[in-house]
């Protein structure tokens, strides 16, 4: 920014000359003196050199000095000339606050939006997991040749960790909800088991007590476990010491250490315990455990998947055909994370930028418009010197200053933002957690740059080069009228096309939304309350018989309970996640290649009346009945899906399935007989296929199958009404179980949270894009009819109907607004192509989204150009002249 | 030969010197020659860094100006903070002296050992 001839130095002299003259001069007048004196010129040349000492170092000295003395200079000159700038700018904004508000306010909205999607990408995907190493850490999973991948079987992982050299550390563990009682009172919290290579993938030290020892890792220890902080603090009241702490799980269990606050992995996990105390399955199908890896420093990815599946290369023969594996797939623990939130979240922050792009045109067609009313004071200033780099600083110090205050605006917004989405985003992104903290508002910062710049250099140039002297003779009424004006229909088409861009994508995901939501789920979930029941194992272990007394006794009160009209119950419901699968045998059907078994299905254990209280058809026999409790066979409902698959052409009543190795070996698996066929039900995800699926009757599956199970109530009572009643029967049995109430909307609400979301945001932006053009063009078009209001006058002076100047007035408009639409239109197209993955029942091209995108934007251009073209049919045609 | 300058008294001569009035280099250092009857003995040249720096810390301005020879020259003026400078050293100075005259000509009052 330096100008020297706007930051004069004292004595234009270059440091080298300004040194040595002065001197020269010295030794000069010194010599002229001496010689004064009477002394010839050789005898006062040697004199004066003598008496000045080493002219060379003190020569060099006096440059040291100069120039850092100037440079000094330079750097405070140029801040106080800064500092002008900023006292100028301000003073200027001050002067026009209706600007300078609706300007901050655009800035805020845009650079918000940009913060708080930021803040969500920041902090879960861009900052590294709080761990140590994590970079290293991946999840494990077996590698299937035909079906992808599923959990490794213990034997396997077992067989992996002694001979793999890949890894730091291997861990395999199972958690989730679990029911804890602490002192006598029940809690529901995330626990579960974790072998010894889970604290060699994290490398804990607990801040109490200590890790389970090799000792008490084997069948028939001693129960222990290792809790979190926050559950050592909040629920066992932070004792000092841990020497007698007990909590109840499936056993009376030693509580012997407290791992570090923070701690929480697997996601909310309280109570870590060991796994090798529970005898496993020597199955080497069975895929009921998660691994996690610390991969050895310098081993890729790609060589420990190379070495697990040459590992499995050696397994497979010993055990074929009795093993399904062929090796592993690993992914790096944080793309497992976030994997899925990925692609919208990218998106999200893509689309925040297409809206400050939006506000960023609209500030610069404002800085325009005022511009145009200033350049009467911008033509004084350059007639009285200022060049046309001080003006251009000039203004882009007004811009920056904009850009600042918006910046910090923008940052409360974003801050107010992220606690409004910390409602209805995904549980998974924690945005509860998040807040705008140094990263954020560094990227604030640097978009408020990059923003000032935007919208303040083009205006600035333009603004610079009007020619002084035309400005001055035409005074403020402005000129350059139809360049000016070109400038601005550029400006208000780019706005409408960003506006139509991100009108469209939301319209996209409202329309994929609708059909989601239009899917079909196969269950009626209007009037359906959902109870999460877990029996305490340490009560409901050994016989079965209280497990199945406990839902016997429940049932029946619930049926007879008045207000209720079904219930039933099932391990587990649709849309409330993964749920089992596993392999089967149809009767006369040939074994596949993986084993002996025919095919897979999923699996359900239901008691009661279910299918009746979640509303699934029957489409064909019968479903359970209470005479089956008591039956010595084994029937079994199955869904469409299972019978047109299975038996395409065949009545499927009176098949016969047997399950294989779902429940190990301790269970010979009995035949069942079809009785009935359900409707298709929408399993794991409302968007997923309709998967084969059967059903048992609860009482001729292992009795632990139905320990934790959610029930399902049909009932028109307002759920303030049937939850205590529901709380009190089951209290009435046990006043020790845990339940939790939902009801089957909010279940079906919570599978599509992550559609929700991002279609909300990116909806909310589109919204405040439309707003901004809206707004936009209302302005321009009030100021083009203002500028012109002389020559309508003339216009009407010479007969012009009112029909004919509002048409003129639109007209115009619409030269700038009907380019926008088309190429917003062909962008719309072009970037829809990035929502692919988020779609549903909708194609990428979908007319009716971009029709409905560019119509409301032409209908809100007409609508707000139109307020203007009224105002010029009532200029006076008399006062308009005269305004000359 | 003369005595040689203390430390830092330098500068002060040079202030004071130019409290007369704006002066050249040459003319500080004749000045300062003559009235110290050459009992300061200073080499000329050590004046230049001592200008510039007195310069440089905002106590003179220099510019270059003609001087009744026609001959260009650099010529110095206190500044505001230059004036400021001078009489606190000044002040500092004769503080100085009166206490080392009077340690200098007091006789013990009693044994010092």
């Amino acid at each position: 920014m330096r100008n020297d001839d706007e930051l004069p130095l004292s004595g234009a002299k270059p440091v080298n000359d300004d040194v040595r003259g002065e001197l020269e001069f010295h030794l000069e007048q010194r010599i002229a003196e001496l010689q004064k004196r009477g002394l010839t010129r050789e005898q006062a040349v040697a004199r004066a050199r003598e008496s000045f000492g080493d002219r060379s170092a003190v020569e060099a000295e006096c440059r040291d000095i100069e120039s850092r003395r100037r440079s000094t200079k330079r750097r405070a000159d140029t801040l106080d000339a800064l500092w002008q700038d900023l006292r100028l700018g301000a003073r200027v904004l001050r002067k026009s606050p209706g600007f300078t508000i609706s300007a901050i306010l655009t800035l805020a909205l845009g650079i918000g939006a940009n913060a708080a999607v930021f803040s969500i990408v920041n902090g879960v995907i861009l900052q590294p997991l709080p761990y140590e190493h994590a970079e290293r850490m991946v999840t494990v999973n077996e590698a299937h040749e035909k079906r992808g991948s599923a959990p490794m079987p213990v034997p396997n992982f077992l067989d992996v960790e002694a001979q793999s050299h890949s890894f730091d550390g291997l861990g395999e563990y199972g958690s989730g909800p679990t029911t804890v009682l602490v002192g006598g009172s029940a809690m529901r919290v995330n626990g579960g088991e974790f072998s010894a290579g889970f604290f060699k993938v994290f490398p804990l030290k607990p801040v109490l007590g200590r890790l389970p020892s090799p000792d008490e890792r084997r069948v028939g220890a001693s129960p222990v476990a290792v809790v979190s902080y926050a559950f050592w603090r909040d629920r066992l009241g932070a004792p000092a010491s841990l020497d007698t702490v007990r909590i109840t799980l499936a056993k009376s269990t030693a509580v012997i250490g407290v791992l570090p606050e923070g701690f929480d992995y697997p996601d909310g996990t309280q109570i870590w315990m060991p796994l090798e105390q529970s005898p496993q399955t020597p199955s080497r199908t069975a895929h009921n455990w998660e691994v996690i890896g610390l991969l050895r420093a310098g081993v890729s990815v790609d060589a420990a998947t190379r070495e697990i599946a040459s590992i499995y290369a050696r397994l497979k023969p010993l055990y074929a055909p009795q093993f399904d594996g062929v090796g592993a797939e690993l992914v790096p623990l944080q793309s497992a994370m976030t994997g899925s939130v990925k692609t919208p979240l990218y998106l999200l922050l893509a689309a925040s930028a297409v809206l400050l792009l939006g506000a960023c045109v609209n500030l610069a067609s404002a800085m325009l418009a005022r511009g145009t009313a200033r350049s009467a004071e911008f033509a004084v200033r350059s007639a009285l010197g200022a060049s046309r780099g001080r003006i251009i600083r000039q203004l882009l110090t007004e811009s920056t200053l904009l850009a600042l205050l918006g910046c910090a605006a923008g940052l409360a917004l974003a801050a107010g933002g992220l606690k409004v989405l910390a409602y209805f985003a995904p549980a998974q992104l924690h945005v509860e957690r998040l807040h705008v903290n140094v990263w954020v508002q560094g990227f604030a910062l640097i978009v408020a740059a990059l923003t000032s710049l935007l919208f303040g250099l083009l205006p600035a140039m333009r603004l610079s080069r009007s020619d002084s002297a035309l400005a001055l003779r035409e005074g403020s009424r402005g000129t350059g009228g139809v360049r000016r004006m070109r400038a601005w229909n550029l400006l208000v088409g780019a706005e409408v096309a960003l506006a139509v861009v991100l009108l469209a994508g939301s319209a996209l995901l409202i329309r994929s939304f609708a059909r989601v939501m239009d899917s079909k789920l196969g269950f009626d979930q209007t009037n359906v309350y959902t109870v999460d029941v877990e029996l305490p194992s340490a009560n409901y272990s050994g016989a079965g018989a209280t497990v199945q007394s406990f839902h016997d006794h429940l049932l029946d009160r619930l049926r007879h309970l008045n207000g209720i009209q079904f219930a039933g119950l099932a391990n587990m419901l649709p849309l409330s996640g993964n749920y089992p699968n596993g392999g089967m045998v149809i009767e006369g059907k040939p074994f596949l290649k993986d084993g002996p078994i025919t095919g897979y299905s999923m699996y359900r254990v239901v008691g009661g009346d279910f299918f009746a209280a979640m509303g699934i058809p029957i489409t064909r026999g019968r479903a359970f009945q209470l005479s089956d409790e008591n039956a010595t066979v084994n029937n079994m409902v199955v869904n469409e899906e299972f019978a047109a698959t299975e038996w395409p052409n065949e009545d499927p009543i009176g098949k016969r399935v047997r399950v294989q190795g779902m429940d190990n070996k301790d269970f010979a698996e009995p035949w069942y007989t079809i009785v009935g066929v359900a409707g298709n039900v929408r399993g794991q995800s409302v968007t997923g296929p309709y998967r084969e699926t059967y059903y048992f009757d609860r009482h001729t599956r292992p009795w632990y199958r139905a320990r934790r199970v959610q029930y399902v109530v049909r009932s028109a009572l307002p759920i303030a009404t049937i939850a205590p009643l529901l709380r009190k029967e089951i209290a009435a049995i046990d006043p020790q179980v845990p339940v939790e109430i939902t009801t089957m909307n909010d279940l079906v609400a919570r599978s599509v949270a992550d559609r929700r979301f991002v279609m909300l945001v990116l909806g909310t932006f589109a919204a405040v894009a439309l707003l901004l053009a809206i707004v936009g063009i209302y302005a321009v078009v009030s100021y083009a009819v203002a500028q012109r209001t002389r020559e309508i006058g003339v216009r009407l002076a010479l007969g012009a109907t009112a029909g004919e100047v509002r048409s003129l007035v639109l007209g115009s408009a619409m030269r700038a607004v009907v380019p926008g639409l088309v190429v917003g239109g062909a962008m719309a197209i072009g970037t829809a192509q990035l929502l692919r993955t988020l779609l549903y029942g909708v194609t990428p091209f979908d007319a009716t989204a971009l029709a409905g995108a560019i119509g409301l934007l032409g209908f809100a251009a007409i609508v707000s150009s139109l307020l203007p073209a009224l105002r010029a049919t009532r200029v006076d045609p008399l006062i308009a002249m005269r305004a000359e | 030969m003369g005595m040689h300058l203390l430390k830092g008294t330098f500068d002060l001569l040079i202030l004071k010197t130019l409290s007369w009035g704006p002066a050249h280099g040459y003319a500080i250092s004749r000045w300062i020659g003559e009235t110290s009857k050459d009992d300061l003995t200073i080499e000329e040249g050590a004046l230049y860094p001592a200008l510039r720096r007195l310069e440089a810390r905002g106590l003179l301005s220099a510019k270059w100006r003609k001087t009744d020879t026609g001959r260009e020259a650099r010529v110095y003026s206190l500044t505001e903070d230059g004036r400021k400078a001078l009489r606190q050293e000044v002040a500092l100075w004769q503080k100085y002296v009166a206490a080392f005259t009077r340690v200098l000509e007091s006789k013990p009052t009693e044994s010092l050992s």
